[in-house]
């Protein structure tokens, strides 16, 4: 695909976002930075999922970046019930 | 687009060795997730959206539920540190 300059700085821009919130993934502290940063993780490729979708010119990914944003959601609430402890 | 998807592939690389190296549980669970999100990331980029959304319900949704859930009635949290949760302290009450 060839993108205009718009489309490779919006590229550029999702990819430093993702390399960021990755560096935080590896070298937190603690489990709740790395859970906290796995969640921002989820909403940069919810947005990054929507971009490939205009790039590509294909309404199909939508879907794609709606199903993940949803169950992406329940899975980081899932983990977040399980780092508050507690027998369910 | 061909450095996305080497970023994304080293994320999956770098993400998978953490899940082997971290010694706390939950922070093994997020970083599971991670690569679920970067596979169907490079699903998408290489224009397969059916196997993406695939990927996404199962990897996104239902791994890491069914292992936080799993961490949860077992007791292996553990909030401070990386330290290894002390199993016989919370699990056998449990």
């Amino acid at each position: 695909m060839t993108l205009t300059v718009l489309e490779q700085i919006s590229a550029i821009l999702v990819g430093l976002a993702l390399l960021l919130g990755f560096i935080r993934l590896l070298l937190g502290p603690t489990a709740p930075d790395r859970v906290v940063s796995a969640d921002t993780l989820s909403v940069i490729v919810t947005a990054a999922l929507v971009a490939v979708g205009a790039w590509l010119g294909n309404a199909l990914y939508l879907d794609v970046a709606l199903v993940y944003g949803a169950l992406a959601f329940v899975g980081i609430v899932a983990v977040a019930r399980a780092i508050e402890g507690g027998h369910s | 687009m061909i450095w996305l998807l080497g970023l994304l592939i080293g994320m999956m690389l770098a993400a998978a060795i953490a899940v082997l190296v971290l010694e706390n549980h939950i922070a093994a669970v997020a970083a599971t997730s991670i690569v679920s999100l970067a596979l169907s990331v490079v699903f998408v980029l290489l224009r397969a959206p059916d196997v993406a959304m695939t990927e996404a319900a199962v990897g996104a949704g239902l791994s890491s539920l069914i292992l936080a859930l799993s961490l949860r009635r077992l007791g292996l949290w553990q909030i401070e540190g990386d330290k290894h949760p002390e199993i016989a302290k919370e699990g056998v009450d449990a």
